[in-house]
């Protein structure tokens, strides 16, 4: 049970390389640091792996039984065009995700983190890859009229701020953000590909199993500095606060749910036998996780609290604060709280009503704004993208906007000219076009 | 095994041993996880972490050349204990050290400890034609 190895044609392999010196200019340093950080593990490949044991027969939906496609053309064509669409957001996540991370890499305080958040970029490199394979190993042209060649070109020439899904377009403000992206971000990233495992599509079942063993690692290189990072601020000798690390899970948060697409759709995709799993159904998945990371986060704060009790008192004063109470000065808003899914919310069925974090309801558009700054990290609120979203909120509110237009109206970094990204000829313009 | 299973890992290795060592366990878990996420197994009651097994399949080991499947870490919660909980761990770990090629599983138990002794008898290890050897510097 190895994967099979897999090199893209030279001119794609060199496209990549290419991205990778402008894009994520400290992967060099991953050779560097992996035999201190990594010593008993196969050096990183920059390739496409392919698992062998896939099923041959489609497992779920309308042609369950029925063969599972080996080229585009064997797909239905809406299935095919669903599929396009996926494979196409889910490169833009992996080349975007590096973007995010290469900016704030170098802010890790600790030289583990720092490695392994590289090592998490490299990986991410290498999803690129894959998808990239994706695109370039099979004849899309029943679907699309675009070539190839463009399809990846228009990939690796978009920036955060142009890419598909919002989540992608935030700029970290601090190595906070590396580390809370991997614990939510990367999260909703296992779910999409757990729930591909099944594909109709059998080169793209066959990518997902090296992926998700890739992905197991990303989530631990989130938790684990967050739960370090907790405690630290339980004693009282770190340097992130619990409040800090709050404020960046309301930054997060939702754009992670929006990642699953609309609460209501989905369901063709199981039909086509593409995933297993409608959007809401996922998601809800996807919340009782994050609820489990934060009580974990939780107890492990209160625990380092009362450094005293054993691990049994310690668990019990944690559910007595979970349920309301303050026990010898530790207060139920100490402790990390998941927002209410329907905080700050710009896509969906709930997007722009006006939902506090804690589930309250808003009429007064300006005291919800007020709310939902209050709940997001300074850095952030200073940015391009909130001020967008306050605008959006305003004009939804007062009705001087149709819903339908905010959702697809994303602040985005248009290319203007160019091919190669280091020519950075790119400015802010609103564009209204669904991603 | 996940990254969330860490701190029934700790509850189980703070009942054996006494000791609460959470950065020993986020160490050992983001190693395995790294390495073969699929490998190392949990088991849960309603929800609760109750017995953990780590391990991985390597070659070259002691100049072992042949794929080995490690049987390194476990621990069953002592109020979980003698109701299969183990054998079914062990059984999920060597079915995987199976399927990435493995044919021989090892382990290594120190010579006083009969509890683990006894259970890794019982899971039908036998002592292997190699002698551990040490020497104290
Ligand atoms: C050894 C251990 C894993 C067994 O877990 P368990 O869930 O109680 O084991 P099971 O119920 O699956 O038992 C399986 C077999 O092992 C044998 N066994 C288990 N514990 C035993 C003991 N204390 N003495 C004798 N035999 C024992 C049983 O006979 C049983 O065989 P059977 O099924 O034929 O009756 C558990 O006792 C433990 O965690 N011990 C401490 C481990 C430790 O110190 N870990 C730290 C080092 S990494
Ligand atoms: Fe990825
Ligand atoms: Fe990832």
């Amino acid at each position: 049970m190895k994967d099979e190895v897999r090199t893209l044609p030279k001119a794609y392999h060199d496209a990549i390389e290419h991205w990778q010196r402008h894009n994520f200019p400290d992967y060099p340093k991953l050779a560097e640091e992996w035999d201190r950080f990594f010593p008993k593990d196969e050096p990183f490949c920059l390739c496409a792996k392919i698992a062998e044991d896939i099923p041959n027969e489609i497992e779920v939906g309308d042609r369950k039984g029925q063969q599972k496609a080996l080229a585009p053309k064997e797909l239905p064509e809406e299935a095919a065009k669903h599929l396009l669409t996926a494979i196409k957001a889910q490169a833009s996540t992996e080349f975007g995700s590096i973007q995010q991370h290469q900016g704030t890499l170098a802010r890790a305080q600790e030289p583990q983190d720092h490695a392994w958040a590289l090592r998490v970029m490299a990986e991410e490199l290498r999803h690129g890859y894959q998808m990239v394979h994706l695109l370039t190993s099979a004849d899309w042209s029943p679907v699309t009229d675009t070539k190839a060649a463009d399809m990846v070109e228009e990939i690796l020439s978009m920036q955060t701020g142009s890419h598909v899904l919002a989540a992608f377009n935030l700029e970290y403000d601090s190595f906070l953000d590396n580390v809370v992206f991997a614990a939510f971000i990367d999260r909703v990233g296992k779910y999409q590909l757990t729930m591909q495992k099944i594909s109709a599509y059998k080169p793209y079942a066959s990518s997902m199993p090296p992926m998700l063993r890739e992905e197991a690692f990303h989530l631990a290189a989130g938790v684990i500095p967050l739960r370090r990072w907790v405690e630290a601020a339980a004693r009282g000798d770190g340097y992130i606060t619990i409040s800090d690390i709050q404020k960046a899970i309301g930054k997060w948060f939702g754009r992670g749910l929006e990642m699953f697409g609309d609460e209501r759709g989905g369901q063709t995709n199981v039909k086509y036998g593409l995933k297993d799993m409608a959007n809401r159904e996922a998601q809800d998945m996807y919340i009782d996780e994050l609820q489990r990371m934060l009580d974990d986060l939780n107890e492990r704060y209160v625990r380092a609290r009362f450094a005293g009790v054993g691990r049994d008192e310690a668990e019990k004063r944690f559910t007595r604060i979970k349920a309301g109470e303050t026990v010898d000065g530790v207060r139920p808003e100490d402790l990390l709280r998941l927002p209410d899914r329907r905080f700050f919310r710009r896509r969906g069925e709930f997007a722009y009503q006006m939902v506090g974090a804690h589930g309250e309801a808003f009429t007064d558009v300006e005291k919800y704004i007020a709310h939902v700054l209050a709940n997001l990290p300074e850095a952030y609120r200073a940015s391009i993208d909130v001020k967008h979203w306050a605008d959006l909120q305003r004009k939804v509110t007062r009705g001087e906007m149709p819903l339908k237009e905010a959702i697809n109206s994303m602040p985005r970094l248009a290319r203007m000219g160019g091919g190669c990204p280091c020519a950075k000829s790119v400015r802010w313009v609103q564009e209204s076009s669904a991603s | 095994m996940n990254e969330l299973d860490i701190e029934g890992i700790c509850r189980i290795d703070e009942r054996i041993t006494g000791r609460y060592r959470p950065d020993v366990w986020e160490q050992r878990t983001a190693y395995y996880l790294r390495r073969d996420p699929d490998s190392s197994q949990v088991a849960e009651i309603d929800g609760r972490v109750v017995g953990f097994m780590l391990g991985e399949v390597r070659g070259g080991e002691f100049g072992l050349e042949e794929p080995t499947g490690w049987v390194e870490f476990f621990g069953v919660d002592p109020s979980a204990r003698e109701k299969g909980v183990g054998r079914r761990l062990i059984e999920a770990l060597l079915g995987h050290f199976r399927s990435k090629g493995a044919h021989v599983a090892r382990t290594m138990v120190a010579s006083g400890d009969k509890e683990i002794a006894s259970f890794i008898a019982a899971m039908g290890f036998v002592p292997a034609p190699v002698t551990a050897l040490e020497k104290r510097l």
